[in-house]
């Protein structure tokens, strides 16, 4: 009965540890990402807990609420898009697509559309993406098999696999973009869907197997009977002012070095007035491209043709 | 019995478990018991962007403090059992953190920009 | 008791605290002040947002209302009158409650409207502001009771209580309890200015779940404060948890009391009260207990 909890116990907090960890790297909101890895470590915790270090398990959830929470501050600071909702509405694989679900996406802002037309384009993008048929490229196995699935089972959200075509980035972003001049703005977005990821998957998923695989085929694990003190904070305590006495003092050390370099480098700089160093903090802005970066420009399809193509609902992004 | 050969941290947590589960329970009834009321939609415009936070000084000092306050809670529990080479190493411990502090605050870091 | 039949009761007293706490604030409620975060959540209608994050906006509330359900776990009310005897309670407690702060800052930013963007940004800020100052007052009281577990802490006041040994200890948990519970003088993440906050950017069956979630953090805090200081369900004469509910709904009366006669501060106001006069503030606090209990001054050895 108790190791029947005990194995309920460790299903459910590997579970929320790899759900959590897949999340984060899947989805296309910023903040999300931020949340779903909090939620990974929660899941760490429980199986912390499930050692008997509830010390050590709870001390972790409450680190990193702190830290994920000004993590999100530094985030929201620095990128254009924390909240995912010119993301939300790219191509996408399946996988991306259930853990940004629930994102209302957005045209870019200078499109030039006030606020309550956006849930109205969303509505218009979805429905084209709906008429478009379901491509499966059999680039990554497990991302069409998901698809296909998914085919079965819903109608809608037809997903066009994520191909390696350029074109086909730039007619959507170009079709992101149909209303205004903004043809830098398709660079900008397909920063974010880089062609590599069919590969990146295949490579996780190979390391995961090669690493599961040692952990299971290793020599049989020491098994010992002995109970762990269930008071935790007296052992930990007991630890740190007896056996790892200098890791404290030098943890204390450690963190003096940390405060010097924040306060260093959050210092305000000898030359604020600089135009280079303008935050923006305005939605409306728009962002410039890097001019000069020495990369080759993508091959940016012509507007007019694009939209005529996208009208005769051939499906676009062959 | 099913308590007697689990740990007890894990029946503890068990518990704890079993309230954040009927709470999340709670939370569904109480959803359910709104679902007829009338709905109201607004529209504003959206706000997910860059921000300038006037509080990132703020925000780099408590991370360093915060993991300061990780290692006193387990230090204040041994504290009286082990008496006054416990209270020197802590003693050192804020003395650093002191200097920390002191170092941000005469530098301008305690700001809100 | 049942464990089910337990974590029932546990919940419940978390409904009938978080319903007094609500009519006693009603009683300090001014009539040109600001009204706080216990009374601007409209019941009447549910809400849609247009461009909100369909996931983190309705998680919001219900992640608060876990943080402050798992903290009753540990309150005791009475010697057998507990949900559970962590063998960490208080630490438990400190992290549990900042799961409200998670709570407002998931349907802050899921509202993606700019007022409750704003109101993320604002508690984030108060988490920055409030975590050290509590910590370092826990810590003292820890350091007296050698132990973490709530009923150890109490037993620990079976002498004397621990605000007559800690007083600048107590002052700083009353300053950091009203940060923690977003009452005045600290109210800025649920201020008018922002139209409350995420409260105003809830309707229904969240709006009744923020105002649990509100109202029973600051039973929360008051029940902890009274747990940490004044010796919890001690006390002659009256049974356990009649001592508890009075000196909680005291401890609340006084914070509210103390709060609303300063007024309001800004964030960066606050973050420089936090910073520059409380962690000194608790740091001496420590140092201080450190060498009373070297002295010998504080409960004995057991």
């Amino acid at each position: 009965m108790s190791e029947a909890f005990e194995i309920v116990a460790f299903i459910i907090s590997a579970f929320i540890a790899i759900a959590g960890a897949l999340g984060m790297t899947t989805t296309m909101s910023m903040f999300r990402s931020g949340i779903f890895l909090m939620a990974s470590f929660i899941g760490v915790a429980g199986l912390f807990i499930l050692l008997t270090a509830d010390l050590i398990g709870v001390l972790q959830i409450m680190m990193y609420i702190g830290g994920f929470l000004v993590m999100i501050v530094f985030m929201v600071m620095v990128m254009h898009d924390p909240g995912g909702a010119m993301m939300a509405g790219m191509d996408m694989a399946f996988v991306e697509r259930w853990f940004s679900k629930g994102l209302v996406p957005r045209e870019p802002p200078h499109s030039g559309h006030s606020g309550d037309m956006h849930g109205a384009h969303g509505q218009e993008h979805r429905a084209h993406r709906r008429d478009s048929h379901p491509m499966p490229q059999g680039k990554a196995g497990d991302h069409r098999s998901h698809s296909v699935h998914h085919d079965e089972h819903a109608g809608d959200d037809h997903q066009s696999m994520q191909d390696m075509d350029n074109s086909g980035h730039a007619g959507h972003a170009a079709h992101h973009g149909n209303d205004k001049n903004g043809m830098d703005m398709g660079g900008m977005d397909m920063s974010m869907v880089t062609p590599v990821r069919p590969a990146a998957a295949w490579l996780a998923g190979a390391i995961g197997v090669v690493l599961v695989s040692m952990l299971l085929l290793r020599p049989t694990w020491r098994v010992v009977n002995a109970m762990p003190d269930p008071d935790s904070a007296r052992r930990v305590g007991h630890l740190l002012m007896e056996k790892y006495m200098v890791a404290f003092e030098g943890a204390g050390f450690l963190i003096l070095i940390g405060i010097f370099g924040a306060v260093l480098l959050a210092r305000p700089s000898s030359h604020p007035d600089d135009p280079s160093r303008a935050a923006r903090v305005a939605v409306a802005e728009k962002p410039e491209p890097i001019a000069d970066d020495g990369l080759v420009p993508l091959p940016v399809p012509d507007k007019q043709t694009e939209h005529k193509e996208h009208h005769r609902s051939d499906g676009h992004g062959a | 019995m099913p308590g007697t050969s689990t740990s007890p941290i894990l029946s503890d947590y068990g518990f704890v478990a079993l309230v954040l589960v009927m709470t999340f329970g709670l939370a569904l009834i109480a959803a359910g018991l709104f679902l007829r009321a009338p709905r109201q939609w607004i529209s504003a415009p959206p706000a997910w962007a860059q921000f300038r936070f006037g509080f990132v000084n703020y925000a780099l000092i408590f991370l360093a403090f915060d993991m300061e306050m990780i290692f006193m809670y387990p230090w204040a529990v041994v504290f009286a059992d082990i008496g006054i080479s416990a209270f020197l190493d802590m003693l050192v411990f804020i003395a650093l953190l002191g200097a920390g502090i002191t170092y941000a605050w005469g530098m301008g870091g305690l700001e809100w920009e | 008791m049942g464990v089910i039949a337990t974590s029932a009761t546990v919940l419940a007293a978390l409904g009938v605290g978080a319903a007094l706490t609500w009519a006693l604030e009603r009683l300090f409620l001014q009539p040109r002040g600001e009204p706080g975060p216990a009374h601007t959540a409209d019941l009447g209608r549910n809400l849609d947002i247009a461009n909100s994050d369909r996931w983190l906006l309705p998680a919001g509330p219900v992640v608060a209302l876990a943080g402050v359900a798992l903290a009753m776990v540990v309150v005791p009310f009475g010697p057998d009158l507990i949900g559970r005897d962590l063998g960490i309670g208080v630490f438990y407690v400190i992290v549990v409650i900042d799961f409200v702060v998670l709570g407002v800052a998931l349907a802050g930013w899921g509202a993606d409207t700019p007022d409750s963007v704003e109101a993320c940004y604002r508690i984030i800020a108060q988490l920055i502001a409030y975590v050290v100052p509590l910590g370092l007052a826990y810590v003292g009281v820890i350091m007296m009771a050698r132990s973490l577990s709530t009923v150890a802490i109490v037993e620990a006041q079976s002498g004397l209580w621990f605000v007559v040994l800690q007083p600048i200890g107590f002052v700083l948990y009353l300053v950091t309890g009203l940060m923690q519970s977003y009452r005045a003088p600290f109210l800025e993440p649920f201020a008018v200015s922002i139209g409350g906050g995420v409260l105003g950017a809830s309707g229904g069956w969240s709006a009744l779940l923020w105002r649990i979630a509100l109202a029973g953090v600051l039973f929360l805090v008051a029940a902890i404060c009274a747990v940490l200081y004044l010796g919890g369900p001690n006390g002659p004469l009256l049974p356990g948890w009649a001592w508890m509910v009075v000196k909680t709904y005291g401890l609340m009366a006084l914070m509210l009391w103390l709060g609303r006669a300063v007024r309001p501060l800004s964030t960066a106001r606050m973050l420089e009260l936090s910073w520059k006069i409380l962690i000194p503030l608790g740091l001496l606090n420590v140092l201080l207990v450190g060498g009373i209990i070297l002295l010998g001054i504080g409960p004995s050895r057991p």
